[in-house]
């Protein structure tokens, strides 16, 4: 649905005249708007004479809008800056990278660019193939464009929004002018970058706009005078939702080289609604004693408000170069300022944690300091692993607990271990949805699906299931699941016999790594099964993939190519055009982290 | 079907296809490690038990996981002997696909424990490339067959050595389902006409009507338990060479709690045949215990309730009638004990200046071979047979015998075992001749702990034997985790046999020479009961047992119990302490 301005309930008319008037501006092109702004400008201008055309009403400045997103982070902030641009005299038009080529760039005047960074300083999957072209010779001069760029990252990863870096330098490179500063954002982006957002369109926007003109009339949009473009869910990282943890199971079995924990959340709250294939978002707390002992190395041992404080609220287990910078710059200590030159921080970084910095380069300091080194805790997102219509009120997860020796340290992964170690049944838990647009079953259910997942990748797959029973969906299905061990490690097992036996899961293959002396993962599952994977793919299959990047999704993407490419008789371009097409078609989707 | 009062398994055995099933198809379902309940029959004539870790099973539900099968899989060694290659491929098996342990069973040969169903077919084929199979080592046929420890021991044990293998080799289904499944054998035939093309002349599609065993002794040891079977030959030795063999038929040991139409069994004397009829008497008892046993109650269709209902005089015409000559009158014979005598030993022809090779018999606790602290047994074992300096006999008695061993070879293997702490030491003679069965976790029979019980309760009771002084003296003592009797429990002088867990039944008063079965003397004895009960008894034992009286004897004559003469008599005047 694309945004029209619509005139506000709230506007100065009857409603029937409100929706009259809507009625026709609905119909109206960016031109025929401008002109009315400008045609009742002048009749305004013209003190009450008789109503004529303003001369030339000039039209709104256009804007470009481009975001390259992930997990929906840039989208949603892309579009939320449509809207913005509204007030800003702006026409905005928004594209996904994944959707845009260099030639738009070429065109646009005005440009705004979201971008986050993946893997390891690499852009989203879907925005690769622009942004490759964006870096290569191939890219036009863009003299004549304004550009400014929004970068959201994570401070826990070394090369930190490398991907919005990039851009805005290329940009500049081509030719283009910056109208305002990059800023890049950490997980906690969402007050930065709207500030950021209202201030770069302000610079963006036509001198002329705003009070000094009368060419806009300013209308308040807070009523929520036009359809979202997005509906943003009512629980968000700023507003969780308290439910209660109404069960939590490790599935792995005894003896098991794994821990992968069923989590069952509770709500009565009819607005939390979800989509299989939406990500729940859980805002952890510490772990006491980690704090405990932060809070000693720094000489704060004995705050208990401070404590909890940080517990709830601070990330006091990342190792980011900007914790290290900010607190050498605190302590003035030259040794760990050292920690980043050359490849020292990866070296010392590396299976550490915040708590070693501090025990490390041990530094007295007040509360006030302490808080200013530590970041707010980010909320962690897991894959909604039930279909909200086979189980109202109720949210399930699959959760890997994330646990390793290191320094003699037993490290714990925040969010995991909150949840596997410090909370029990009954208790309650901060959750909000993240919705996936990118990840979502055919609207038509009668199209054949290929799920493959390793580990807590199997998550999704769960609640598509289930959901496609729920609405009596005819599609065949396909499971191709891999973890360490059949007898300890068949994630939801007992489940997937019963969708088996109830005709809701067509085809199942798995894959257990550890079982035999050769090592099996779920790509050589897929390669044995190339055949009929190329026949469902010819029958309009989608594709998804979920869980680790680095552990399986890279090599599931390759072997999908290689197999594409055998269909199409060896030719491997071929097949990288065919994977190329089905991802655009939104028949190849990945969810990978 | 509702005239048919047959079994339930004699009609699972007749739609089979000679023990197809759907056995290939089950091993094609990957969501599950199970196989379809018909098949959890078939299989086991392939050697293999489908099986679930009971100590887990509360848990499994509540993860969303099915239970946690798993398969055993035994194999078939007549006689037990192995080549040093062999025992080193067994060695790679058992850390392979099953859970790192080679499990010495009572009946000279292997299990292995804990194979997952996606692993089956590839551990079938690695048995296969050691030249070994699993085919019959369970189901409704002739089982492994056991011969007198050691076939290298002297002339007359290779004589009865020869005799099981072939006895083994000739009572072997013939259906081709076993390399048609697991080997990737080509199909013997197609679905439709499996009877047709690929037969059984001895079995026929319904093969026997409970399993069948067979054990061949050479006097005076009597460690493969002659009168447990149902068929078995006794040397008869003339100047070191078998001239014939004395037949038993009819022994067993299983039995039903609270069925007293069950009970164990010890084996009739049939008659006396030469060396050269001895395959055609055997072939003979299993086929008319094929024709005349019960096929409706799988309780009583053992060949000991054929013999007990039929008698045994018609038993042996119906024989002779088939074998076409007359059996003779068995020949005189002495058997001194049914345990492994222990350590280094001589060919008995040495002194003839044959063959002088020496032969190393090792304790092996309830025959679990693994690594512990301060004693790899396994490892050593392996580095023993890598060196190949012997062959490896698997023994009645759950033990291990290094055979065949030159001079020079002795003095490698002493050093090699001292390495991995190794010793032939047993910290009781009770111990050295104890035998546990399985039991728990795989057993889906147990009823009480057996293999993992029986080490600890043994120790305790060592305090009572040094009380009463008999560390030194030999006792025989089994214990079971169900009234089966997979360790032979009822021809033990001391006996128990699991009822619920932790609580057994004693049994008291067997002969040391393992011809007369004991009675029952306490039921569901928890460990403080057992030890109140046992050490009264050896204390009295040391004190006024008779010259060389054993204890099973002195148990009965002391009172303690009456003498079991016969099987059907083993429920019969009882006196529970
Ligand atoms: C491994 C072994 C015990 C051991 O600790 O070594 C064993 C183990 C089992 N026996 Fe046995 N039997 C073993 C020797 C015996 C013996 C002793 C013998 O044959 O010398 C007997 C008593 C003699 C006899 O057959 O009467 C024996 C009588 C049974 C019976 C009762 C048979 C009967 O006629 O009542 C069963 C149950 C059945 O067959 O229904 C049984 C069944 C079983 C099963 C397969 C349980 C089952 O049916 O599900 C056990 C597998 C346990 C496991 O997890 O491994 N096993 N079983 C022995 C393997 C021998 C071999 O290599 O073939
Ligand atoms: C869209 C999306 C969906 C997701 N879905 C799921 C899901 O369904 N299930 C699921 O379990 N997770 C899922 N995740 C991952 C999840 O969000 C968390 O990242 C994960 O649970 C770890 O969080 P934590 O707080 O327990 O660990 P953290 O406290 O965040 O610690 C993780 C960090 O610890 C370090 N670390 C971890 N292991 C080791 C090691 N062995 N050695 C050294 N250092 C190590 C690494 O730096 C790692 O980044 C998803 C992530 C995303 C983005
Ligand atoms: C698997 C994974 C890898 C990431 N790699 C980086 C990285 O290398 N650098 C960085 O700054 N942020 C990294 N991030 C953080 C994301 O950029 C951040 O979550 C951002 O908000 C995602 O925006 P999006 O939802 O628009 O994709 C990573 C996140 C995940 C889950
Ligand atoms: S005796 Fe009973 S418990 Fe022991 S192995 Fe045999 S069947 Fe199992």
């Amino acid at each position: 649905m694309t945004s029209i301005p619509m005139l506000p309930k709230n506007a100065p008319f009857a409603p029937e005249d409100i929706d009259a008037l809507n009625k026709v501006v609905a119909k109206t092109t960016p031109l025929q708007r401008s002109w009315l702004a400008g045609f009742f400008a002048g009749f305004e201008a013209a003190q009450g004479g008789a109503a004529q055309p303003a001369a030339a009403a000039k039209p709104r400045l256009p804007l470009t809008i481009l975001y390259a997103s992930e997990s929906g982070n840039c989208e949603s902030l892309a579009l939320k800056a449509k809207k913005v641009a509204q007030k800003h005299g702006l026409d905005a038009k928004v594209y996904d990278m994944a959707d845009a080529d260099l030639a738009l760039l070429a065109k646009a005047k005005n440009l705004v660019v979201y971008a986050a960074t993946w893997g390891e300083g690499d852009p989203p999957s879907r925005a690769i193939d622009f942004y490759n072209a964006l870096m290569s010779d191939a890219a036009p001069r863009l003299d004549g464009l304004r550009f400014a760029v929004l970068a959201l990252g994570d401070t826990a990863y070394a090369q930190f929004c490398e991907v919005g870096k990039k851009i805005d330098a290329r940009l500049e490179a081509l030719g283009a002018t910056r109208a305002a500063d990059r800023v890049d954002c950490d997980l906690d982006f969402a007050k930065q970058a709207t500030a950021w957002t209202d201030g770069a369109l302000g610079k963006l926007a036509p001198a002329d706009t705003g009070a000094s003109s009368a060419t806009v009339v300013h209308v308040d949009f807070k009523g929520g005078g036009y359809q979202a473009d997005d509906d943003e869910p009512q629980f968000s990282v700023e507003n969780p939702l308290e439910a209660e943890i109404s069960a939590l199971v490790n599935l792995n079995g005894t003896g098991s080289t794994r821990e992968t924990w069923h989590v069952e959340l509770a709500f009565q709250e009819p607005g939390f609604t979800y989509l299989p294939g939406d990500a729940i978002g859980v805002m952890p707390e510490n772990d006491p004693e980690l704090v405990d002992q932060l809070l000693r190395a720094v000489g704060l041992g004995s705050d208990a408000a401070l404590l909890l404080k940080v517990q709830k609220g601070y990330d006091v287990t990342t190792l980011s170069k900007a914790a290290i910078e900010n607190f050498a710059k605190l302590t003035g200590r030259a040794d760990a300022k050292k920690l980043l030159d050359g490849d020292a921080y990866t070296k010392f970084a590396a299976d550490r944690q915040l708590v070693d910095l501090f025990e490390t380069y041990s530094e007295k300091m007040t509360a006030e300091q302490l808080l200013g080194l530590l970041r707010p805790l980010p909320g962690r997102l897991y894959s909604v692993a039930s279909s909200l219509k086979a189980h109202p009120g109720e949210a399930h997860l699959l959760v890997g607990a994330v646990r390793w020796d290191s320094y003699g340290k037993k490290r714990k992964g925040v969010a995991s271990s909150y949840l596997a170690d410090r909370r029990k049944m009954g208790d309650m838990a901060r959750i909000y949805v993240k919705p996936n647009r990118h990840f979502r079953l055919p609207e038509d259910g009668n199209k054949p699906i290929i799920m493959i997942g390793a580990g807590t990748g199997v998550a999704p797959y769960r609640g598509f299931i289930e959901e496609r029973v729920e609405l009596g969906a005819k599609g065949k299905s396909w499971l191709f699941f891999g973890e360490r061990n059949f007898t300890n490690d068949f994630l939801y097992q007992l489940d997937w016999q019963d969708h088996i036996a109830a005709g809701a899961l067509t085809n199942i293959d798995v894959a257990f790594s550890r079982d035999q002396p050769e090592k099996i993962y779920v790509q050589h599952r897929l390669w044995e099964r190339r055949a009929d994977i190329q026949k469902w793919v010819a029958d309009g299959a989608h594709l998804y993939v979920c869980g680790d990047e680095k552990g399986m999704a890279k090599d599931v993407d390759a072997t999908l190519l290689k197999i594409l490419t055998e269909a199409a008789k060896g030719d491997e371009d071929a097949g990288r055009v065919k994977l190329k097409e089905l991802t655009k078609a939104g028949r190849y989707q990945r969810d990978v982290y | 079907m509702t005239d048919d009062k047959r079994a339930r398994n004699e009609i699972i055995k007749e739609n089979s296809r000679q023990l197809r099933g759907t056995l290939a198809e089950g091993l094609q379902d990957v969501v599950t490690g199970n196989i379809a309940e018909d098949d959890h029959q078939l299989i086991k004539f392939h050697g293999s038990y489908i099986q679930d870790d009971r100590d887990v099973r509360g848990e499994r539900a509540k993860k969303k996981l099915e239970k946690a099968f798993s398969f055993m899989l035994r194999l078939r060694i007549p006689g037990g002997l192995m080549t040093a290659k062999q025992w080193i491929a067994l060695d790679d098996i058992a850390s392979t696909y099953a859970n790192g342990t080679l499990r010495l069973t009572t009946r000279e040969t292997f299990q292995y424990h804990g194979v997952i169903k996606s692993n089956l077919k590839r551990t079938m084929q690695a048995i296969n490339k050691a030249a070994l199979d699993t085919i019959a080592a369970c189901g409704d046929v002739n089982r492994n067959v056991m011969t007198a420890a050691n076939p290298h021991l002297s002339k007359a044990h290779r004589q009865a050595y020869d005799l099981g293998k072939a006895i083994s080799e000739h009572l072997l289904p013939k259906t081709g389902a076993y390399h048609e499944i697991w080997l990737d054998g080509e199909k013997v035939e197609d679905k439709s006409g499996a009877a047709k093309k690929d037969t059984e002349p001895l079995y026929g599609v319904h093969y026997l009507p409970r399993k069948f065993k067979t054990v061949i002794a050479v006097p005076p040891d009597n460690d493969v338990d002659i009168y447990a079977h149902d068929l078995g030959y006794i040397a008869i030795i003339e100047k070191g060479e078998v001239v014939g063999w004395n037949v038993t038929i009819g022994g067993g040991m299983g039995m039903t709690h609270g069925d007293l139409t069950t009970y164990p069994r010890t084996a009739d004397m049939l008659g006396y045949c030469t060396p050269d009829q001895a395959i055609k008497v055997g072939e003979c008892v299993l086929t008319v215990q094929r024709d005349w046993g019960n096929r409706e109650n799988r309780a009583r269709a053992r060949l000991k309730y054929t013999i007990e209902d039929r008698g045994l005089e018609a038993f042996r015409a119906e024989v002779e009638r088939r074998a076409g000559f007359k059996l003779g009158k068995p020949k005189p014979f002495k058997f001194s004990g049914t345990g492994d005598p222990l350590g280094w030993r001589q060919s008995l022809d040495a002194k003839k200046g044959e063959d002088k090779n020496w032969h190393l018999t090792l304790f092996v606790e309830n025959g679990r071979i693994k690594d512990r602290p301060g004693m790899t047994l396994r490892k050593g074992l392996r580095a023993i047979a890598e060196e190949g300096l012997c062959e490896f006999v698997a023994t009645s008695n759950q033990n291990v015998i290094l055979a065949n061993v030159t001079a020079k070879a002795k003095t490698k293997i002493e050093a090699i075992l001292k390495a991995h702490g190794i010793t032939t030491e047993v910290s009781s003679r009770l111990r050295a001749n104890s035998m546990a069965c399985v039991a728990l976790p795989t057993c889906g029979l147990a009823l009480a702990e057996s293999e993992r019980y029986l080490p600890g309760l043994i120790t305790r009771l060592e305090d009572s034997l040094d009380k009463a002084g008999l560390r030194d003296d030999d006792i025989v003592m089994r214990m079971t985790g169900c009234p089966n009797g997979c360790a032979r429990p009822y021809l033990a002088e001391i006996g128990f046999v699991g009822r619920n867990p932790g609580l057994y039944n004693l049994y008291l008063g067997a002969a040391f020479d393992g011809s007369r079965l004991s009675k029952l003397y306490a039921q569901d004895a928890g460990e403080e009961k057992i030890v109140a009960l046992l050490e009264p008894i050896f204390m009295a034992y040391a004190k006024s047992r008779k010259a060389g009286e054993r204890f099973g004897d002195f148990c009965v004559r002391a009172g303690y119990v009456k003498a079991t003469l016969a099987g059907n008599q083993f429920h019969a005047d009882i006196k529970l302490a």
